[in-house]
């Protein structure tokens, strides 16, 4: 069903009324045509708010009109090409919320657990063209469109030039063909470079795949610390900035996640970029976006319980698992005020002020407050980085079998900002050598990361069980299921305890640390071209 | 990849109204739909302004000198295609029975290419059993048999009934019989609409009413519903696709 699909703009200015009805009744001159009463059209392109679609080349199309409603599953590395169609009649949004069928399919895998978000919505109007054989049987057809990419937040619609879409009938190549050569003698029309996916969000002036909560600055070694400390935070701030209003609006439970993974960053990079911004200023501002992670806590834990609830309960035996249900309700219950009372915080005064301030200050003239904030970025990094590294192996070797779960909190805090710290200079160390210690650091956070989270949730769902109960929402049966969760968690936690001095042991080997020393050694390798260069 | 036979022993019972009508709503359902027009009296194919000709003919499908992909043609419709009927296909037995391995499993291997491509396949068969019948039997999922409420349709379904259960191999095939062309004025097609309902209890509840707007389709050369979508038998139809869906 791979039509052959050719697009092509109409001459003239965008938005011209004239484009399209003097165009189709130059067609009707040249070819054999039925038309058909134009129709309202809406367009809408969706996508997860992480772009999965795009990033996998495709594009997801909802075409609305008057008679019909249908999702178009596109090629966009093939210009838009059709690979799948459905009908539908419901609001995209999770893949569930979906009817079966061919779009469906291919959506499913790409989309996971993700919401559907529209990320451009096009509206105007459609004439088509039924291009005729003898019979009167539709050979091809002509669709001239005349589309606008509708407003959206502080931005006014954009009308986009007059298209022409010449689809082709299965089994009647040859006749699309003399139809299109007809076309562009007749009308000298220009091929379309890009698809109209692409051609939206250009006149839009979005780029599709825009967001990324992934940390990807190219700092220059040499850069005195303070600047590229701006840089860092800066880019953080537009990561938070990016996500406030679908973390408002509920959205997508990542939306919220990436705003706390921002924050959270924030935070580090506050306090582990020492001496370089004013230190009365990162007092002010470290205490303040605390605030914000503590707000935005509960809602997360929520979102964290409900998302791992279908395996939650498949931990439990077969027989237990639906005594599990009244919690699922019971937290779904509390979920609407947590989600009201985070989105009152986000349009709070305290919170705007925060955004406010924190802009000013990283984009007002640099002030040279700290004792080195005009220090190479590298230095900083390197003194930074040795002595986290330093502090993550102490604390590590520091803990045995007896020890209390509050020092491996303690060291999982350590070694998350060595991971922070390692993440936001990457560019300024050979890319193989810097990604494979992020990773054996990965391993080790992971470990304790389990160790705490099971911990905080086993006690976390304590507590629920107890407020359940208060409140009469428990049956014997439900407390009961929790009980064998608890258990499950806590079995889960003394695993982790028990795998920790091995994981550690790879974090604290002697190729591990020689790795390091050789990457905080690097400065002259990376040097060298630099000077050959000047 | 679902396969539907509309098929029925008798001839003139309403085999291609119903393979036309069912294809445009499965297509409008948003269900890629082929329609196989194996008569070849090549009415479907008409009705779809489609010239009943395949290239190289059923013996160039058979002998895989020509691939059904080349004979497919695009309706007036959006995800509804047709494969042509050809004049050829009247000597289909003797086609399929000079084919070397399996002659009753012709049918089945020339879809195998389009599994991913259709959600539906609807053939329109001559009316007869034979190889070609065999050939339908073992391709498709279930058979759609439209019934004129007499007493000779009902000796024909319990011969297919019987023939599908002393043959080996159609075990799986589900047979969904309903009544077609009723003449609700009639009092023995209302009797025996009440009679073999009760007796076939597969037998599907929608009913195609005997209608002038089905015979004018000719006329329109396009599906009951496309031209006329709210009318009575019209209706019908869509009342059998639910069913139809349902059942699949």
């Amino acid at each position: 069903m791979n039509l052959l699909a050719m697009d092509y703009l109409l001459p003239g200015a965008a938005g011209a009324a004239q484009d399209t009805d003097a165009a189709a009744a130059a067609i009707r001159a040249h070819l054999r045509c039925e038309p058909e009463p134009p129709v309202r059209l809406r367009r809408r392109f969706f996508d997860s708010f992480e772009w999965s679609l795009y990033r996998a080349g495709a594009a997801l199309e909802e075409v609305v009109t008057d008679q019909h409603r249908e999702l178009l599953w596109q090629d966009l590395s093939n210009y838009g090409a059709i690979l799948a169609r459905q009908a539908t009649a419901a609001e995209p949004g999770l893949i569930d919320d979906l009817p079966p069928g061919p779009v469906q399919e291919r959506v499913a895998p790409l989309l996971g657990v993700r919401r559907l978000l529209p990320m451009a919505v096009l509206s105007g109007s459609r004439q088509t063209l039924r291009v005729l054989n003898d019979d009167d049987k539709t050979v091809a057809r002509i669709w001239l469109e005349e589309m606008r990419v509708e407003a959206d937040g502080g931005r006014s619609s954009v009308p986009l030039p007059a298209r022409l879409r010449l689809a082709g009938v299965r089994g009647y190549t040859h006749e699309t063909e003399t139809a299109a050569h007809r076309l562009k003698t007749v009308l000298g029309l220009e091929p379309a470079h890009a698809p109209l996916y692409l051609e939206a969000f250009a006149a839009a002036g979005r780029r599709p795949g825009g967001y990324s909560s992934k940390l990807d600055y190219r700092l220059d070694p040499a850069q005195p610390a303070e600047a590229a400390t701006r840089t860092i935070l800066l880019d953080l701030l537009s990561t938070l900035e990016a996500n406030i209003d679908g973390t408002r609006r509920n959205l997508d439970p990542e939306f919220l996640h990436d705003l706390r993974v921002a924050t959270r960053r924030t935070r580090s990079a506050l306090s582990q970029i020492k001496g370089v911004l004013p230190q009365a200023v990162v007092d002010d501002f470290k205490a303040r976006f605390a605030w914000l992670q503590q707000v935005t806590g509960p809602v997360r834990d929520l979102d964290v319980y409900l998302l791992d609830f279908p395996q939650l309960k498949a931990e439990l035996p077969p027989s237990l698992r639906d005594d599990l249900d009244p919690l699922r309700d019971w937290l779904a219950a509390h979920y609407d005020a947590e989600q009201q009372a985070l989105a009152r915080a986000l349009e709070g005064e305290r919170f705007k002020t925060l955004l406010r301030d924190w802009r000013a200050f990283l984009e007002a003239p640099e002030r040279n407050g700290a004792t080195d904030a005009q220090t190479p970025i590298k230095a900083v990094a390197d003194k930074r980085i040795r002595r986290m590294v330093k502090r993550v192996r102490e604390e590590g070797r520091a803990i045995t079998d007896a020890s209390p779960p509050e020092d491996l909190h303690e060291l999982r805090k350590s070694c998350k900002k060595l991971r922070y710290l390692m993440e936001f200079f990457q560019s300024l160390y050979p890319a193989d050598d810097i990604k494979g210690l992020i990773k054996q650091t990965k391993v080790l956070l992971d470990n304790l990361g389990r160790f705490q989270d099971l911990a905080v949730q086993a006690e976390h769902l304590r507590e629920t069980a107890a407020a359940m109960q208060r409140e009469g929402a428990a049956p014997l049966d439900t407390l009961l299921a929790m009980g064998a969760l608890v258990s499950r968690m806590l079995e889960g936690q003394q695993r982790a305890r028990r795998e920790f001095a091995r994981i550690f042991a790879g974090f604290d080997s002697a190729d591990n640390i020689a790795g390091f020393e050789r990457l905080l050694a690097a400065k002259k390798r990376r040097a060298a071209p630099a000077e050959a260069g000047a | 990849m679902n396969i539907i036979g509309v098929y029925s022993i008798k001839g003139g019972v309403g085999k291609t109204a119903t393979t036309v009508n069912l294809a445009y709503l499965a297509a409008e359902a948003g269900h890629r739909t082929l329609v196989w027009d194996l008569d070849p009296q090549g009415a479907a194919s008409y009705f779809f302004r489609i010239k009943p000709r395949v290239k190289g003919g059923g013996r160039g499908l058979l002998r895989g000198k020509r691939s059904p992909d080349d004979a497919i043609k695009g309706t007036d419709f959006e995800g509804l295609d047709l494969l042509p009927a050809d004049f050829s296909y009247r000597n289909m037995d003797i086609l399929l029975e000079g084919a070397k391995k399996k002659p009753g499993e012709q049918l089945r291997r020339l879809l195998k290419p389009f599994v991913k491509e259709y959600d539906l396949v609807l053939f329109d068969c001559p009316p007869s059993i034979s190889l070609m019948s065999e050939n339908i039997f073992r391709a498709a999922d279930a058979l759609l048999v439209p019934l004129i409420p007499s007493t000779l349709s009902a000796r024909t379904l319990a011969q297919l009934l019987d023939f599908l259960k002393t043959e080996d191999g159609f075990g799986a095939l589900r047979v969904l019989p309903f009544f077609s062309m009723v003449d609700a004025e009639r009092a023995l097609h209302t009797e025996t609409i009440e009679r073999l309902s009760a007796e076939h209890p597969e037998i599907l509840p929608a009913v195609i009413p005997l209608a002038p707007e089905v015979e004018r389709m000719g006329l329109h050369r396009m599906p009951l519903p496309a031209y006329a979508p709210s009318n009575a038998a019209a209706g019908a139809y869509r009342a059998l696709w639910d069913e139809l869906a349902t059942a699949l």
